[in-house]
């Protein structure tokens, strides 16, 4: 039998500290090869101090990393070649054309002058009419999609996204989303952190969710979604029911706005929506407008982040 | 080794000062003719020489000196500096780049500057009191090991400072007095005691009088333990970037 594949990443027992302040603590994660993995949280939670431990920008405070099964503290250059980061702030170098930053970087990663590749990043993130330009003439969203080219110029294994889509406009977001879904097709595994929820949603396999240095759950996304996620079945009548009908009593939904409005919230292990929804029609009453929403996951991250019982079950 | 990372590094550093060559080469160029100008050519008419050599000579070798030093300084600091404040510093930490073949991006781009500098300074020198070159090898040695250690010295500011105010530290409060007590515009053997003896713990002295044996013919020191003694300061300088490069200091969180 083939020995299973290392993890593209795996952080055992990752702290950091800065003074008294404890930015991670003890985490471990283990991020398989070709998965889109969506690291959540709130502002300061510790995402980009965890990213920047892996690439090299943050010293960790105890800990073990290791990428593609290399632990950085016996090689702590080598793993790199395989790293791409798309940092959360907007950096240039003024000095230089765009086709000429990213030409730099593939150098920097050990790899021979390639402008096909730099065409084929170029055109992926809708800059090729911008390769001449000098990096500093460009707008912030431009400057933005520079980072993430520059970041992917080199064919990393293991990319990092943090908020990638940061003031950019809804086409790009759409545009990156396409291209990283092709990246994961083709093998890259992916890290994103993102303030979109639903770009979480839209990307990610499995979703962490960190706060306070401590990563509170690790979960497959629609297992999460099952999990903690809720469908909401909002009934509008025509006209005002004197009390809850029989059907809404056995599936203790509520009557409210005077007896317009009755509300179903179907969670993991209940009864469907859509049995209630039968029966209400069964029996005949005068119903004016049905709305079902679903609960997405940034209802999930409030759950977990409020501290529901059940979702310290990492 | 990432050997074509590191060829990278060094080729965008000498491609970064050339892009705004007026503000990197010309500017230092012109700066240092002046003191030809304004020093030599004032000093020289009351005093005619100094060590047995006419004294628009005798500067010459201190002048490139200063070319050298300011510019090879000002490259790395500068360069590695700005990458701090602007972010790109990422590109390098991210990149399989370790200190090894950062410290040979920069410090080559700063060479390249500084002897840039220094050899158009020896040529416009050359113009006002004709060309001199002794010993090819001394010099080529010389200019070689003055370049290296102010581009080494121009990372450690870089990567100590946090500020601009702390990245005109050294030029100014350590640079300027060591190069002014470094014997380019007099002989430190003529200052009175005690900063004749104090002048031998200013490596710049070894750096001018090493020039000024191989471009001129003659120094108040052998070149053989001015050589010496800078090679030994080169490896410390050496050895310290590269063990604070690799701790991360300042340039990791």
């Amino acid at each position: 039998m083939s020995e299973p594949p290392s993890p593209a990443l795996e952080l055992q027992g990752l702290s950091k500290r800065y003074g008294n302040f404890t930015a991670l603590q003890s985490v471990d994660l283990s991020i398989r090869p070709g998965e889109i993995f969506a690291l959540l949280g709130p502002n300061g939670a510790g995402k980009t101090t965890l990213i920047g431990s892996v690439c090299g920008l943050v010293r960790k405070t105890a800990g073990t990393i290791r990428v593609f099964g290399r632990d950085l503290d016996a090689d702590p250059v080598g793993p790199r070649y395989e790293l791409g980061l798309v940092p959360q702030e907007i950096n240039f170098d003024p000095f230089f054309t765009v086709a000429e930053s990213l030409r730099i970087q593939q150098g920097y990663y050990g790899r021979p002058r390639d402008d096909a590749r730099v065409d084929e990043v170029l055109t992926a993130l809708n800059l090729q009419g911008k390769k001449d330009s000098l990096t500093r003439a460009l707008s912030g969203g431009m400057k933005r999609r520079l980072l993430i080219a520059k970041a992917l110029v080199h064919k990393p294994r293991l990319v990092f996204l943090d908020e990638p889509t940061a003031g950019v406009d809804v086409e790009l977001r759409r545009d990156l989303w396409t291209y990283v879904r092709k990246l994961a097709s083709e093998g890259t595994t992916i890290v994103l952190t993102t303030h979109y929820l639903e770009e979480a949603e839209e990307l990610a396999d499995r979703v962490g969710i960190i706060n306070e240095g401590r990563l509170l759950m690790v979960e497959d996304k629609a297992a999460l979604l099952r999990r903690f996620g809720e469908k909401r079945l909002v009934v509008t009548f025509a006209t005002p029911l004197p009390a809850l009908p029989e059907a809404g009593q056995r599936f203790a939904a509520r009557l409210s706005d005077d007896g317009r409005t009755l509300t179903y919230v179907e969670r993991d292990g209940c009864a469907p929506a859509g049995d209630l929804l039968r029966a209400l029609y069964a029996a005949g009453l005068p119903i004016a407008d049905v709305e079902t929403r679903r609960s997405r996951l940034e209802d999930v991250l409030i759950e977990v982040l409020r501290g529901r019982p059940s979702a310290s079950a990492a | 080794m990432n050997v074509l990372g590191m060829q990278t590094l060094f080729v965008k550093e000498v491609r970064r000062f050339m892009r705004v060559p007026g503000q990197t080469v010309l500017s230092p160029l012109i700066s240092t003719t002046l003191y030809f100008i304004v020093f030599g050519y004032s000093i020289s008419g009351r005093v005619h020489e100094v060590e047995g050599q006419p004294y628009l000579h005798f500067i010459v070798p201190g002048l490139v000196f200063l070319g050298i030093a300011n510019n090879a300084f000002l490259n790395s600091s500068s360069s590695l500096f700005i990458t701090k404040i602007q972010g790109t510093v990422v590109d390098l930490l991210v990149a399989p780049l370790g200190p090894g073949e950062l410290m040979a991006g920069f410090i080559g781009g700063a060479m390249v500057r500084g002897l840039v500098v220094g050899g158009l300074t020896w040529a416009v020198a050359a113009l006002f009191s004709g060309f001199s070159l002794e010993h090819a090898l001394v010099t080529a040695y010389f200019l070689f090991i003055s370049s290296y250690v102010f581009s080494v010295l121009g990372m450690l500011a870089a990567i100590w400072a946090e500020k601009f105010e702390q990245i005109n530290f050294f030029p100014t409060f350590v640079m300027l007095p060591l190069t002014f007590l470094g014997g380019v515009f007099y002989s430190v053997r003529e200052l009175p005691s005690p900063w004749n003896t104090i002048s031998l713990f200013n490596p710049m002295v070894y750096m001018v009088e090493g020039l000024r044996y191989g471009m001129l013919g003659s120094s108040i020191f052998s070149p053989v333990v001015g050589g010496a003694i800078l090679a030994v300061v080169a490896a410390v300088a050496t050895g310290v970037v590269y063990v604070v490069l690799r701790s991360g200091y300042r340039m990791k969180a």
